[in-house]
C-alpha cells in the first residue's frame, strides 16, 4: 500500500452503531447523527477534539442509516478537515475478493480497515466512540501512553461507585497500569470507568485484531474481547485519568439531561475549546412583541412568538402565538403551532403540534420524558403518549 | 453571466466617525454584510464568476469574503476575484496616484469567453434572481438594461439614491437625484445586465468608479446613444448608504413580511459565512420583544425592538431599546441604551445610560469603552 503521507497517530471513529438506547430518535439516523445543544450534532465533538489535538486523519466507520451522517460529515470541510493528505475519510463495510461482511463488532471494523490505517504508517492508533459529549485534549493522553511506555492506554472518568455497574470498570495498581477489565461488575471494587478511548501502537493492535479476528469465540469487540486477551498476555495496559465534563448521551434520558447541562455551563468547562459543527447559515432568531424567553439556549432561524422556558431549541424552530414551551428538547424544523402546549419532551426534527394541543407531561407533578419521533404530527386534542415503538 | 460588483466608498456624518470599512462590509441583519446580498444573488442566478473591484478600507471586505467558500464560489474555475488598487509599477512612491483596478477588471472581462455581464451593487440588499431580468433584457434587444424597483425613499438616502425616468414603453430616458420629498420613484437597484463591451466602452478612461458615478455620470452621459431598458423588481430592497439608513434599515427587519421577503424569497437562502458560534444563551431575567438576535449572544437584561450581532453580551438590569449593537458588544449592569449603534468590542460599563434619537441614532467606534 502507497503511503501518502506518514502520521504520528491517526483516529478510528466508530460511528455504525444505531444506539437502540434512543429508540425512536435513532430510526431513521445513526446516533452520532442525532441532534444535540441546537446547533451541533453529536459527532461533531470527537471531531471537534480530534482537530483542536492536532490530529487530522479521521477514518468514520459508518454502517447503520448513514445516509445523514455522510451527508453532514461531507468532504470534512466543517472542522477543517479536507485535507490534501489525511482529513477525514468515510469507512463503510465493503466487499472485496472472497468475502463480503458487515461490521460485526468494534474490533472487527478496525480490522476490516487496515489497509486504510497502514496507508498512513502511524505509530499509533487512538480509537474513538461517537457516543459522547466531552470536550479532551488526545494529545495529552497521547503524551501519556508514550512516557508511560504502554501498548495500550484507556481513558477513564472517576464516577460514583454506586453507579459503577453501569460501566466497563478498570481496576488498577497503585501506578494506574491496569491489572483488570470487569464489564458492568455486580460489586464493583474500583470507580474508574471506561470512556471508551483507546491510545494502541498501532503494530501490536494489528497483531491482536489479527488473532481476534481467527478466533471463532470472540465478538470482536474491543471492551470484551481486544483489552482482556492483551492484558492476559501482560501487555502494558494503562488507565488515563480525565477529569473534565463527559456524559453518555446514549439514552433519552441521558440526552436530555446532557441538552440541560448546556444551560448551566455553556462550555462544558472548557471554554478555548469551540466546537465546529456545520451551521445551517439561516438568518439570526426572531423574538416577536408577544414572545418570551427564559432560560433557554436559541440558534439561527428561528422564531418565536409564543413563551419558552427552560429549554433546548434547535435550527428553525417555531413557536407560534400562545404555545409554550418548557423543560424540554426541539430538535430542527419543528413547529409547536398556536396555543399548544409542550412540556418535558424531545421533540424530533420536523415534528409539528398542531394548534391547542398538549404534548408530554408536566415535570413538577413528576410527569415522565415523552419523545416524540421524527415527523410525527399532532391531530388536534392528542393528549395521550405518543410514542412509535 | 459574469458578476462584477462596484461599490461606493463608506459615507461620512460629520463628528461621527462612521465606521471605517467599506460599505459593501457594513453589518446587517445580525450575522451578514451587505455584500452578501449581492454574493447571494449572483450564485442564486447560477453565476459563479464574479468579479469584485475595491477602493478603500477592504480588508474586512476580503476577510469576510475569503476564498468564497460559504457561498460555493471556491471553484476550480470562476469564483471571486478581487480588483484592487495598487501603485503603478515605475511609480513607487507613496505620493503618486493608483493604478485603476476598472481597467484590470476590464481586460479581466474581454478574456472571458461569458458574453454577458450583471453589474450589481454591494450595499443594496434584496433577494433576486437575475436571470429573469437577463431574459427581458435578451427579449427586449436593449444595450442595456437597468433593475428599479417602485418606492418612496427614506430622507436619508436621498443624496445616494439614484433615479430612473422611464418612457411610456420603459426605457431609461433620464437618470437623476430623487427630487425631495418626492413620493413612490422609480428607484435604481444598481444593477446592471449588458454586453460586456457596453462595460468596457462606457468605463475607458476610468481608473476607478463606485456605483453612484456609473449611473449618474457614464451612464447618464450615454443615454442618447444607447437604448437602455428598464426590469421592475417587486421584493423588499434596502439601500444602505448612511448611519441613518443603517439603523433604520437594521430595524426594519423585525418586519415579518421584509423578513421573508429578504430571506426566503422564492425559496432563495442569503448565505454568509458560518462561523459555529454558540447557540444563543438567555438567562433566567431576560425580557426581550420585538428583537433579532444572533448566535453566540448571552442576554439576561431587557431588549426591546434591537438587532444583536454575534457574540452580544447584555447583563442582568441593562435595557437596550431601539439599538444595533454589532459583534462582541458587551454591556454591563444596569446600563441603557436607547437608539444607539455600536460597533465590534464596544463595551458600555455599569450603570451608563446613552440615548440617540430615531432620527438621530448615536454611533460608537469599534473597541470604545464608555
Amino acid at each position: 500500500m502507497r503511503i501518502s503521507e506518514r502520521k504520528e497517530c491517526i483516529a478510528m471513529l466508530l460511528a455504525g452503531g444505531r444506539g437502540s438506547r434512543l429508540k425512536s430518535l435513532t430510526e431513521q439516523v445513526a446516533k452520532p447523527a442525532v441532534t444535540f445543544g441546537g446547533k451541533y450534532r453529536i459527532i461533531d465533538f470527537p471531531l471537534t477534539n480530534c482537530v483542536r489535538s492536532g490530529i487530522d486523519t479521521v477514518g468514520i466507520m459508518t454502517q447503520y442509516q448513514p445516509l445523514l451522517l455522510h451527508e453532514y460529515i461531507g468532504k470534512g470541510q466543517h472542522w477543517d478537515l479536507d485535507l490534501l493528505h489525511g482529513g477525514v475519510s468515510i469507512l463503510p463495510p465493503h466487499s472485496k475478493p472472497g468475502s463480503t461482511a458487515w461490521y460485526s463488532g468494534t474490533a472487527n471494523a478496525v480490522f476490516q480497515n487496515q489497509n486504510f490505517i497502514e496507508s498512513f504508517a502511524p505509530e499509533y492508533v487512538l480509537i474513538l466512540a461517537a457516543d459522547h459529549v466531552y470536550k479532551m485534549n488526545y494529545r495529552t493522553m497521547l503524551d501519556y501512553h508514550k512516557s508511560v511506555n504502554a501498548d495500550c492506554t484507556i481513558a477513564v472518568i472517576e464516577v460514583p461507585l454506586k453507579d459503577a455497574n453501569r460501566f466497563g470498570i478498570l481496576n488498577t495498581a497503585s501506578d494506574d497500569s491496569v491489572i483488570e477489565f470487569e464489564e458492568k461488575p455486580d460489586k464493583p471494587k474500583n470507580n474508574l470507568a471506561s470512556m471508551g478511548i483507546y491510545i494502541f501502537n498501532w503494530r501490536t493492535l494489528r497483531e491482536y485484531l489479527n488473532n481476534d479476528e481467527i478466533d471463532t469465540d470472540s465478538s470482536h469487540d474491543f471492551g470484551g474481547d481486544v483489552l482482556p486477551a492483551m492484558l492476559r498476555d501482560g501487555l502494558r495496559l494503562f488507565a488515563y485519568r480525565f477529569d473534565g465534563y463527559w456524559k453518555d448521551v446514549g439514552t433519552e434520558e441521558s440526552l436530555w439531561q446532557a441538552n440541560m447541562d448546556l444551560l448551566d455551563d455553556l462550555h462544558l468547562g472548557f471554554e478555548d475549546w469551540h466546537i465546529l459543527s456545520r451551521s445551517e447559515g439561516r438568518p439570526p432568531h426572531f423574538i416577536s412583541p408577544t414572545g418570551s424567553i427564559k432560560n433557554t439556549l436559541i440558534t439561527e432561524g428561528c422564531e418565536i412568538y409564543g413563551s419558552v422556558e427552560n429549554s433546548i431549541l434547535s435550527v428553525g424552530v417555531v413557536v407560534e402565538e400562545g404555545a409554550v414551551v418548557k423543560d424540554s428538547v426541539i430538535m430542527e424544523n419543528a413547529r409547536i403551532c398556536k396555543n399548544a402546549t409542550v412540556n418535558y419532551s424531545i421533540l424530533d426534527e420536523e415534528t409539528v403540534v398542531s394548534e391547542d394541543t398538549i404534548a408530554g407531561e408536566s415535570r413538577e407533578i413528576g410527569g415522565k420524558l415523552n419523545v416524540y419521533s421524527r415527523g410525527t404530527v399532532f391531530k388536534k386534542k392528542v393528549t395521550e403518549r405518543r410514542r412509535k415503538k | 453571466m459574469i458578476g462584477l460588483c462596484l461599490s461606493d466608498p463608506h459615507p461620512d456624518r460629520a463628528g461621527d466617525g462612521c465606521p471605517v470599512r467599506t460599505l459593501s462590509a457594513a453589518r446587517y441583519a445580525g450575522r451578514y454584510r451587505l455584500v452578501d446580498f449581492m454574493l447571494s444573488n449572483m450564485v442564486n442566478s447560477k453565476i459563479y464568476s464574479i468579479g469584485m473591484i475595491l477602493n478603500s478600507h477592504y480588508q474586512s471586505l476580503i476577510g469576510h469574503i475569503g476564498m468564497g467558500k460559504d457561498w460555493d464560489l471556491a471553484r476550480k474555475s470562476g469564483g471571486v476575484m478581487f480588483f484592487p488598487p495598487y501603485y503603478a509599477d515605475d511609480r513607487r512612491s507613496v505620493n503618486n496616484e493608483l493604478d485603476g483596478p476598472l481597467q484590470r477588471a476590464a481586460e479581466h472581462l474581454a478574456e472571458q469567453k461569458t458574453e454577458f455581464l450583471v453589474l450589481a451593487d454591494s450595499s443594496i440588499v434584496y433577494n433576486m434572481d437575475y436571470r429573469k431580468a437577463f431574459e427581458a433584457h435578451k427579449k427586449s434587444g436593449a444595450d442595456i438594461t437597468a433593475v428599479y424597483t417602485k418606492k418612496k425613499i427614506t430622507p436619508g438616502e436621498r443624496e445616494n439614491t439614484v433615479s430612473f425616468d422611464l418612457t411610456e414603453n420603459g426605457r431609461v430616458s433620464g437618470v437623476g437625484l430623487a427630487p425631495p420629498n418626492a413620493g413612490t420613484i422609480n428607484v435604481s437597484l444598481g444593477a446592471y445586465i449588458m454586453h460586456k463591451r457596453h462595460f468596457i466602452q462606457l468605463t475607458a478612461g476610468e481608473k476607478n468608479c463606485g456605483m453612484l458615478r456609473f449611473s449618474r455620470v457614464l451612464l447618464a452621459n450615454a443615454l442618447d446613444r444607447l437604448d437602455v431598458n428598464s426590469y421592475e423588481f417587486k421584493g423588499y430592497s434596502a439601500h444602505i448608504c448612511s448611519v441613518e439608513t443603517f439603523f433604520h434599515y437594521n430595524l426594519d427587519i423585525m418586519d415579518v413580511d421584509n423578513r421573508n421577503a429578504l430571506f426566503d424569497f422564492e425559496g432563495r437562502q442569503i448565505f454568509t459565512n458560518r462561523r459555529d458560534s454558540l447557540p444563543a444563551k438567555y438567562g433566567k431575567n431576560a425580557e426581550i420583544k420585538n428583537s433579532l438576535v444572533a448566535d453566540g449572544c448571552q442576554i439576561d437584561g431587557t431588549v426591546i425592538n434591537s438587532t444583536i450581532c454575534r457574540n452580544v453580551k447584555i447583563a442582568q438590569g441593562a435595557v437596550i431599546k431601539n439599538c444595533v449593537l454589532q459583534d462582541d458588544t458587551v454591556v454591563e449592569k444596569n446600563a441603557t441604551l436607547d437608539c444607539i449603534i455600536t460597533d465590534n468590542s464596544v463595551l458600555i460599563s455599569e450603570n451608563r445610560s446613552m440615548m440617540g434619537y430615531r432620527t438621530y441614532p448615536v454611533y460608537i467606534e469599534r473597541g470604545r469603552v464608555i
